[in-house]
């Protein structure tokens, strides 16, 4: 049965490397702006969700409070970036179950570098007590190890993998809200920086400031000719268990029921929206939700192009790698620049005859890897 | 060495508090559930293999091998600072658990995949927060 319910519309502010302004003006701007996108305004939410590192002590009924909206149903990100898709699954069962009729679902966080090294020491308690006390630089450091094993594994290359982050950097040459929009060469990233050998600096994300959010609603709601249908969507957490650097994900558990449910396979996609905290990272999302066999995500990246215009639009706003990761709105990104796409508001870097796209969230890093996966598939209504 | 500067430490609690004085005395325990099962790490008051909270720690070798590493230039906290790269590292236990542990005393080239651990001696040991290792003889 064809889903009823999607998105009616999106916002993003823009992120900043390092701010004054507090959370919650990112979080209401955001909202807002999705808000405005969707035709709405704050009476009109019924339903709040809110996904932020740093919300805390505060929490998704006192970010109503804040907001001045009386909800009906109020959901915490608890998934990491993961999280973000997770709350517009969530959103959809509850419209379906009756339980709200418009949820606003909105993410960020305002950090910088200091702030994320902080951020990370005290992740979870298996981090602050097994990782932290080791030196372990962050994520950049399991990271580092997940990627060596793929290499070794499958012969993954690093030319290979800076096609990600060198593409990206390419369509955020035509997204203004992109921090990092200078040109970047594949020598460039070759010969950059150490920093968790092997990953090096332009495998890693800029820590900034910013806020994500998007209108989950009925369709009848959506502004004329703008509503995106969500056709499909998962999530899987801790997979799998004990496992220190699995080389997959947990997208795998669900990409075959992601795809049945969609009624489209990964060919059908023109474009998607991965969660890009390292490219390696996204390399094991291109193999887990089909795109490419497991180990095979090197040939891949080799024989494929990934900007706006490429053979596999990715992250056509330039990704986290390119337009900086604002905390969990890192994992709404995704979600704000799918829908700018299916909406056709992409300006000179909108994907040709973007009818349909997945996206996938991942997240909260516990001792080794991120414990969570997600994704969705949206279609634009014709 | 950046003796100013302590190591972050892990917080002990009644989980972890057998470990940690096993670790300062350079014994590397582990948990098991008390009718048997996986050991495993890091600790907590239930075994994840089998779902048991009647537990027992294990006395192990702490030889093992590297299964996988980062050498971090950029570490998290400044008592790092003037010890990089530091060698972090997926170990397999011999007796079959895996942790994340840091190798000291060797060239960063000298670290490959594969390559056989033993822990650091005692007396080297107890700087260190958490169990360490040093390539095997």
């Amino acid at each position: 049965m064809t889903s009823n319910i999607g998105i009616a519309g999106y916002g993003r502010t823009t992120y900043e490397k390092r701010t004054t302004r507090t959370l919650f003006s990112f979080l209401a701007e955001a909202g807002r702006k999705a808000l405005d996108s969707a035709g709405m305004n704050f009476k009109d939410v019924d339903g709040l969700a809110i996904c932020s590192f740093e919300l805390p002590p505060d929490n998704t009924v006192t970010a109503a409070e804040q907001l001045g909206i009386s909800v009906s149903w109020a959901y915490l990100g608890t998934a990491g970036s993961a999280g973000p898709v997770a709350s517009i699954i969530n959103a959809k069962h509850a419209i379906e179950s009756g339980q709200a009729t418009t949820v606003l679902c909105i993410a960020g966080d305002n950090y910088d570098v200091g702030g994320h090294f902080k951020l990370m020491d005290n992740f979870s308690r298996g981090l602050r007590n097994y990782g932290t006390p080791l030196g372990f630089g962050g994520a950049n450091g399991l990271f580092g190890i997940i990627q060596r094993k793929h290499m070794e594994t499958y012969g993954t290359r690093r030319e290979d993998l800076g096609r990600i982050s060198v593409d990206q950097r390419r369509s955020a040459q035509r997204n203004e809200h992109a921090l990092l929009r200078g040109p970047m060469t594949i020598d460039d990233y070759m010969n950059a920086r150490v920093i968790a050998d092997p990953i090096c600096l332009y495998d890693c994300v800029l820590p900034c400031a910013g806020a994500e959010a998007v209108v989950v609603t009925t369709l009848d709601r959506a502004p004329a000719g703008k509503a995106v249908r969500i056709l499909s969507g998962f999530e899987r957490h801790n997979h799998p268990p004990m496992e220190i650097a699995p080389l997959r994900g947990g997208w795998e558990t669900f990409a075959g029921k992601l795809y049945d449910k969609a009624g489209f396979g990964p060919r059908d996609m023109d474009f998607v929206q991965l969660y890009d905290d390292y490219p390696i990272m996204v390399a094991i999302q291109l193999e887990d939700l089909g795109f490419c066999k497991k180990g095979e995500a090197s040939a891949f990246l080799a024989a494929n192009s990934f900007s706006w215009d490429g053979s596999l639009p990715l992250n056509t706003g330039g990704g986290q790698l390119s337009c900086g990761q604002a905390g969990i709105a890192g994992g709404l990104l995704s979600v704000t620049e799918a829908v700018c796409q299916l909406r056709a508001e992409a300006g000179d870097r909108q994907v040709a005859n973007a009818r349909r796209g997945l996206v996938a969230g991942y997240g909260m890093v516990g001792y080794g890897h991120g414990l969570s996966a997600s994704s969705i598939i949206l279609e634009a209504v014709q | 060495m950046s003796a100013e500067i302590a190591y972050p430490q892990p917080y002990e609690d009644e989980d972890n508090a057998p470990f940690l004085a096993g670790w300062r005395e350079g014994k590397l325990l582990l948990q098991q559930s008390r009718d048997g099962g996986p050991l495993f790490f890091y600790p907590r008051p239930i075994c994840p293999y089998t779902g048991s909270t009647d537990l027992v720690w294990r006395e192990v070798s702490g030889r093992g091998k590297i299964v996988s590493f980062s050498l971090i230039t950029r570490p998290n906290h400044p008592s790092f600072n003037e010890e990089v790269p530091i060698i972090l590292a997926e170990v397999a236990l011999d007796e079959g658990a895996s942790l994340l542990g840091r190798i000291i005393g060797a060239e960063a080239a000298s670290i490959a995949s594969g390559a056989r651990l033993e822990l650091l001696p005692p007396n080297e040991a107890r700087r260190y927060p958490l169990p360490a290792f040093r390539l095997a003889a």
